[in-house]
């Protein structure tokens, strides 16, 4: 069927709903939805036959003339896809607003199919006249639609709209016509063959209208009084249909206009994107904020329109997956809005009960964040890739930027939605949901069909399609079923999953594979002790270790880079679980992005120096020099160690471990963190030493990592939440792993390894343990507890045994990683950081004999006098945990020999020796079997020695003790735990300042006064927004001439 | 003080671009490529002597549907915010002066005899549908203004105004089946030019368009009208 | 003699300019929009005007054959119908509004219908 139909379909059944009369509107709601769902037909027809044909576009004429004598319309692969996205829009809104498009009457439903119709015309029509009418259609029919609103603002909405367009008119015909007197033709195509050089100023003023009618920033105070006031079905068209077909318009007149334009567009485009994105981070209204989104991201696609003479032929990639990506996910957010009563963001929270609505809204924001599997992410990649290989990195650096502004408050509204309370109701009727699901689905398959587009274009990978991936998804279809079943089956597909691939993995990966797959597993073991079904837990969970695993299986940037993003965006979700933990979340999933933009940017950098055949090899990074190599390295490891939680980056990590759930915390304390000592092995391993402005880059990173072990330790010993000092204990412990990465040298690296494996063991041990703990007694604080001893017997001996693990203190393995660490260090030429580190050791002690007084000895308090051991399934891990740190300590070459020999190939000397039970150094030896028996052995007769002489010992009650005349009563009064290194505090408290603290909280500080400042420019007047539109229109003169 | 500063200065700076094109504008000597094509063949393809009209009409006709679809689209939305459905208030008659009331009686033909004239011969002389239509349009104002409380049955300019349009696009789509394209006027004789009865569906399409103009100006004064508290 | 018009269509969008930017009430806004859309659409008939030549009519005062040499530019003329068409609408929408706000508040004042910002 001809495209013409799509437009006379339109306006005949418009105009037979004039011909109805007021009683019949349902009879008129029939015929619209028809009509629209003829458009969706006839515009699917075309997308699908010029998709499976790949055929050339076809040229429809009218009047039965040859263009330029007549209007001629076009339709291709693109102008289908994109009128039956608007078309598809219109239609679902039309169902989406079924009984309120009902009560207003034929007239509105009219209003709906003539601007659907008029959007169509604008992506169809190759005369610039035509365009212009086709445009009027739509400023009419919006300000009509505006004033069907139940709102009473949004009279005055649509009256300020109406008063911009009558100066964008008025400039858009002058234009129109002195182009006409330059060319003799109206046909864009025609134009284009002239080029634009000849018309420049009538061509600038055409330009700037059409650009006007996107909503630039920032004039375009107008658009978000009608986005805000108007109905949300009308909305989802106003954002997804016309700014699709308005920035094809500008795709158009850039046609005409050619290359030396191309730079006004990606000036206003990312002025509005970073501006749209900045003023919407104080806003409280939820269409408001919707609206600002709309704009950010129609300036991110002029952006990208305007780097078209980079990007060649794939900017059509990328510009298209980020507008269905856009289009899809606001019209999706939109109709949510309308289920939800209140504007405010936090009244949200009423969604929280349903799960499907809740996965909907996931869906969405993650499709306008760019993660991983939607379009957006395929084309952020591209894009970063050929900015930087034309050396555009400022325009990267704030493209990367706006996209964090609009990560932040996305998810700080995601964290209202799960988080706060609300007493709505949500009532969701099915012509409101199927739109939403209609999205939803949508969203998914064009992942899908975008991740097979970037195979066959670019040879990367749809990761859809990776299996990791697809059993994460899947827990999505059992939901409904039981934690316990979950559990198992998590458990089983990970040991499998490990069974089925263990021979793949060098000895270093494979340490990394047993700690994420099957460390992974014994953690979720502590999972079983929870009941009912934890909805929304398995999912996260195993997202986040389907990243975590293919991070180690891929060879290409493009797949690390993936798996980032899924392991941060699955460990968010994780976090986000905890009681109180929607502040740390937010900081865990803004630095994490940060950090995951930095490598973005990295491997961009890289790629453009090492052109990728097809991808970047992750080896290739070897092959990278002067001077990109450095900023390469730079950007790749800061961003590796914001996951690390390095100083200065580390705040998120205290709050968001700590608050996590009981088995969430050894998660992602124990196993996550080791993806950014993943990363930085990766990073040495290829790039080894670098300089920058004279800089030893691995000198610095020896600093970082010894200042985060001193700060981290000296920080944990003030904290009176247990949970909270395991958290900055495992700071300090990262600092000790990337200080013996940093040595480069054989030993260092040794040791981080070992430090991999034991952090692992004994930090979820400890967790699990301190949870346990505060399971029972209700509390965190440890100078509440006290005593337990007696009462959690197998949770102290754990937590006995995990702080002589993490002391190093003889027999156990944290020794073995001293030893090897102090031959390391012997081998290097560092001198004060090392004095540092050392300061860091006995630090350690401070903390861990806190960890274990206060809770376990001391004193037992009245309140907890009843409480029981741990739950079974909490412990039964813990045990597991024990005895796996015994079997190190005394066969440490299970693990550790393969990876010695392993690594000589990157240090051939230093390694060490093994003989039987022995291991030899270049400055000693060490013994485990020996060293194990001997403190045996020495224990076992001091243990018998003191039974012996105290075997006549009476037992005492806990109050049977006098000083001062005074017998005390209380368990406080005698159990010192409270503030309990005071001393310390007085002495080094200086060093614990929260700098980085209120460093970040500045930066996020003036972000939000810049934003407040600059919301003031929108009055509301309407006349001051004719205003700003003429100052734009002068400003943008007067740049382009001056270029 | 100060808003009456930026405005002269961004008046001032408009009028600059707008100077700078004036003098850059040198008119042509010659017909360019459209305006001589229009000029050697309308009368042999089209039978139009108005060659505006046959533009207007046929070679950009699919602008004519939207320019006409704006006008049901204004008058759609006026009707629709406008709307005192029931609830219109009571107006008492008000007395109209003698002169206006008989002059009314004797022009109020004569200019809907000339809007019918206007918009028939679109094809022949200057004029068309959206200045007949216009001119019946102030007809229509006259009675109005002679007698406020005239009441326009709104059912009866509804219908002629979609009935109107939806004849427009069949003949349009018409043209797809019977003659060269949409909106192509040859699926009537083309006859010989000067005749009323030439130029193939042009007259007939300017005659609806001419109807449906009419009627939606008339709607939209009506409701206008109707607004006023007397 | 097309310059003169071209110019006072310029000054009447200039006109039309400066009354909707300093004017605040609503009404006087419309018609300051008239005048300035007036302006365009006489900008618009003034470029295709030639010295000597007359309208695009073929009668008795030009045949089909010399029409070439003897007409002004046809299209211009039927692209200003088109956009006074449009204007009449917007304009009659920006009316029906003013109806709408008037109705509401009972002020023609811009200043007074600020209820949306930021």
């Amino acid at each position: 069927m001809s495209a013409l139909y799509i437009i006379a379909v339109g306006l005949g059944s418009a105009f037979v709903l004039g011909m109805l009369n007021e009683r019949q509107k349902n009879l008129g709601y029939v015929i619209t939805l028809a009509a629209l769902t003829v458009m969706s037909a006839i515009s699917a027809q075309w997308l699908i036959i010029f998709a499976a044909t790949g055929a050339h576009p076809i040229d429809i004429f009218t009047a039965g003339t040859q263009p330029p004598f007549a209007i001629n319309l076009r339709m291709g692969v693109i102008e289908s896809a994109l009128t039956l996205l608007i078309s598809l829009t219109g239609l679902l809104s039309a169902i989406h607003m079924g009984n309120a498009l009902v009560a207003r009457g034929r007239r509105a439903m009219a209003v709906l199919v003539i601007a659907i119709m008029a959007l169509c015309g604008i992506v169809l029509t190759r005369d610039i006249f035509n365009l212009f009418v086709f445009f009027e259609l739509i400023v009419i029919a919006t300000g009509g639609m505006v004033l069907l609103s139940d709102d009473e603002r949004a009279v005055s909405a649509g009256f300020k709209y109406l008063i911009v367009s009558q100066f964008i008119s008025v400039l858009l015909l002058i234009g129109i016509i002195f182009a006409y007197h330059a060319t003799g033709t109206l046909n864009i195509d025609g134009m284009a063959e002239q080029g634009a050089s000849a018309f420049a100023l009538a061509f600038f003023l055409m330009f700037i209208a059409v650009i006007a009618e996107l909503k630039p920033f920032p004039a375009n105070g107008w658009a978000l009084d009608i986005y805000e006031s108007s109905h949300p079905g009308f909305s989802a068209i106003f954002s997804a249909a016309t700014g699709t077909a308005v920035l094809f318009a500008v795709d158009k007149l850039l046609l005409i206009g050619g290359a030396e334009w191309f730079p006004v567009a990606s000036g206003v485009g990312i002025v509005t994107f970073v501006g749209a994105n900045l003023l919407a981070l104080p806003q409280t209204n939820d269409r408001r904020l919707l609206g600002y989104s709309s704009i950010a991201q129609t300036g991110l696609i002029l952006t990208v329109l305007g780097q078209q003479d980079i990007l060649g032929q794939n900017y059509l990639f990328i510009a298209g997956g980020l507008l269905l990506a856009h289009a899809v996910a606001k019209a999706g957010l939109y109709w949510l809005s309308d289920l939800v009563a209140s504007r405010q963001l936090t009244a949200w929270a009423a969604l929280k009960e349903r799960p499907l609505l809740v996965f909907a809204f996931v869906t969405f924001v993650a499709m306008l964040c760019g993660l991983p599997p939607f379009p957006g992410f395929y084309a952020k990649w591209e894009l970063a890739h050929a900015l930087a290989a034309e050396g555009r990195m400022a325009m990267l650096a704030l493209i990367l930027f706006g996209a964090l502004l609009e990560a932040g408050y996305l998810f700080r509204w995601f964290g209202y939605l799960i988080k706060r309370e609300s007493d709505e109701k949500v009532v969701c009727s099915a012509t409101q949901a199927i739109p939403v699901f209609a999205a939803v689905i949508a969203g998914w398959v064009l992942g899908f069909v975008w991740g097979e587009l970037s195979v066959t274009r670019f040879g990367l990978n749809n990761l859809l399609l990776t299996l990791p991936l697809l059993f994460a998804l899947s827990f999505l279809l059992i939901e409904w079923a039981p934690a316990w079943l979950k559990n198992t089956v998590a458990i089983g597909g990970m040991v499998a999953f490990f069974v089925m691939t263990y021979a793949e993995y060098d000895p270093l990966r494979l340490i990394f594979a047993v700690i994420f797959l099957i460390g992974g597993a014994i953690t979720l073991l502590a999972s079983y002790s929870a009941h009912g079904r934890r909805v929304g837990f398995y999912p996260a969970a195993m997202l986040m270790y389907a990243g975590m695993i293919m991070l180690i299986r891929t060879t290409d940037s493009f797949g690390f880079f993936a798996a980032w993003e899924l392991l941060t965006v699955g460990s968010y979700f994780l976090i986000l679980r905890g009681k109180e933990s929607e502040p740390h979340a937010l900081s865990y999933i803004l630095f994490s992005l940060g950090g995951a933009f930095l490598i973005l940017a990295g491997f961009a950098l890289a790629a453009s120096a090492v052109p990728p055949a097809p991808t970047f090899s992750l080896a290739n990074l070897a092959a990278l020099t002067a001077p990109v190599a450095p900023w390469v390295f730079v950007l790749l490891a800061v961003g590796f160690m914001t996951k690390t939680a390095a100083i200065g980056v580390h705040i998120w990590l205290p709050g968001a471990h700590a608050e996590a759930e009981t088995d969430v915390s050894p998660m992602v304390s124990g196993i996550l963190l080791k993806a950014g000592l993943y990363g930085l092995f990766v990073l040495l391993m290829a790039m080894g030493k670098q300089q920058l402005f004279g800089i030893e880059l691995t000198h610095a990173l020896l600093w970082i990592a010894a200042l985060t072990a001193l700060l981290g330790n000296l920080m944990a010993i003030f904290q009176e939440d247990g949970k909270r000092l395991l958290a900055y204990s495992s700071i300090g412990q990262m600092g000790y792993a990337v200080f013996g990465l940093a040595l480069m040298n054989h030993l260092g690296w040794l040791m981080a390894l070992m430090f991999v494996i034991n952090h692992y063991i004994y930090k979820a041990m400890l967790f699990l343990s301190v949870g346990g703990v505060a399971k029972r007694t209700g509390t965190r604080d440890m100078y509440k507890m006290g005593g337990l001893i007696t009462l959690m017997p197998l949770s102290f001996i754990a937590t006995l045994i995990g702080i002589i693990a993490v002391s190093g203190v003889p027999p156990l393995s944290g020794f073995g990683g001293r030893w090897i660490f102090y031959n390391a260090i012997m081998t290097s030429d560092v001198r004060m950081p090392m004095v540092i580190l050392f300061l860091a050791g006995p630090i350690a002690f401070l903390y861990l004999f806190r960890l274990i007084y206060t809770i376990f000895l001391g004193q037992l308090k009245d309140e907890f006098r009843r409480v029981k051991e741990a739950p079974f399934w909490i412990v039964l891990p813990q045990m597991i945990y024990v005895a796996l740190l015994m079997i190190f300590a005394v066969f440490p070459g299970i693990a550790l020999r393969r990876v010695d020999e392993y690594l000589n190939q990157f240090f051939p000397e230093g390694g060490l020796g093994w003989s039987g039970n022995e291991i030899t150094s270049a400055y000693g030896y060490w013994n485990p079997v020996s060293i194990m028996i001997i403190i045996c052995v020495i224990f076992g007769v001091l243990l018998a020695w003191l039974m012996f002489v105290d075997r006549k010992a009476q037992k005492v009650k806990q109050f049977n003790i006098v000083f001062s005349a005074e017998a005390p009563y209380r368990p406080e009064t005698t159990h010192f735990a409270w503030n309990f290194f005071a001393p310390y505090r007085k002495a080094l408290g200086f060093l614990v300042l929260p700098l980085a603290t209120m460093f970040w909280g500045t930066i996020t500080g003036l972000l939000h006064t810049g934003a407040d400042i600059a919301r003031r420019f929108y009055t509301g007047n309407g006349q001051t927004y004719a205003f700003h539109f003429l100052l734009f229109v002068i400003v943008a003169y007067a740049i382009r001439i001056g270029f | 003080m100060i808003k009456r500063f930026i405005a002269l200065a961004l008046v001032v700076a408009v009028g600059s671009v707008f100077a700078t094109l004036l003098f850059g504008y040198t008119p042509d000597a010659d017909l360019n490529l459209t305006a001589r094509y229009y000029a050697e063949r309308t009368a042999a393809d089209l039978g139009a002597a108005n060659i505006v009209t046959a533009i207007v009409v046929t070679y950009r006709g699919l602008d004519t549907l939207g320019e006409v679809t704006v006008l049901f689209l204004s008058a759609s939305i006026v009707g629709l915010v406008l709307a005192k459905g029931t609830h219109a208030p009571h107006r008492t008659p008000v007395p109209v002066g003698e002169l206006l009331t008989t002059g009314t009686r004797f022009l109020v033909p004569l200019i809907l005899l000339l809007g019918v004239y206007v918009f028939v011969n679109g094809h022949l002389t200057p004029g068309g549908g959206f200045q007949g239509g216009a001119i019946i349009a102030s007809g229509i104002l006259l009675l109005l203004l002679a007698d406020p409380l005239k009441h326009f049955s709104h059912s009866l300019i509804s219908a002629i105004e979609s009935l109107a349009g939806i004849f427009y696009v069949m003949i349009g789509l018409a043209g797809l089946f019977l003659a060269g394209g949409f909106l192509d006027n040859r699926i009537l004789p083309l006859g010989t030019l000067g005749n009323l009865a030439s130029a193939g569906a042009i007259p007939l399409i300017y005659s609806l368009i001419g109807l449906k103009v009419g009627a939606e100006f008339a709607s939209i004064l009506a409701a206008l009208s109707e607004t006023e508290e007397l | 003699m097309a310059h003169l018009a071209m110019a006072t269509g310029f000054l009447l969008i200039l006109i039309g300019a400066w009354g909707a930017l300093t004017n605040r009430n609503l009404l006087r806004m419309i018609v300051a929009f008239t005048i300035a859309d007036t302006g365009v659409n006489l900008v618009i008939i003034a470029v295709g005007y030639m010295r000597g030549r007359t309208a695009p009519i073929i009668d008795g005062a030009v045949s089909a054959a010399d029409a070439v040499t003897r007409i002004i530019d046809p299209v211009p003329q039927a692209l200003v119908l088109t956009a006074i068409v449009i204007g009449v609408g917007v304009t009659a929408l920006m009316l029906a509004y003013t109806y709408r706000l008037f109705e509401k508040k009972r002020s023609l004042d811009i200043r007074d219908y600020t209820d949306l910002k930021g």
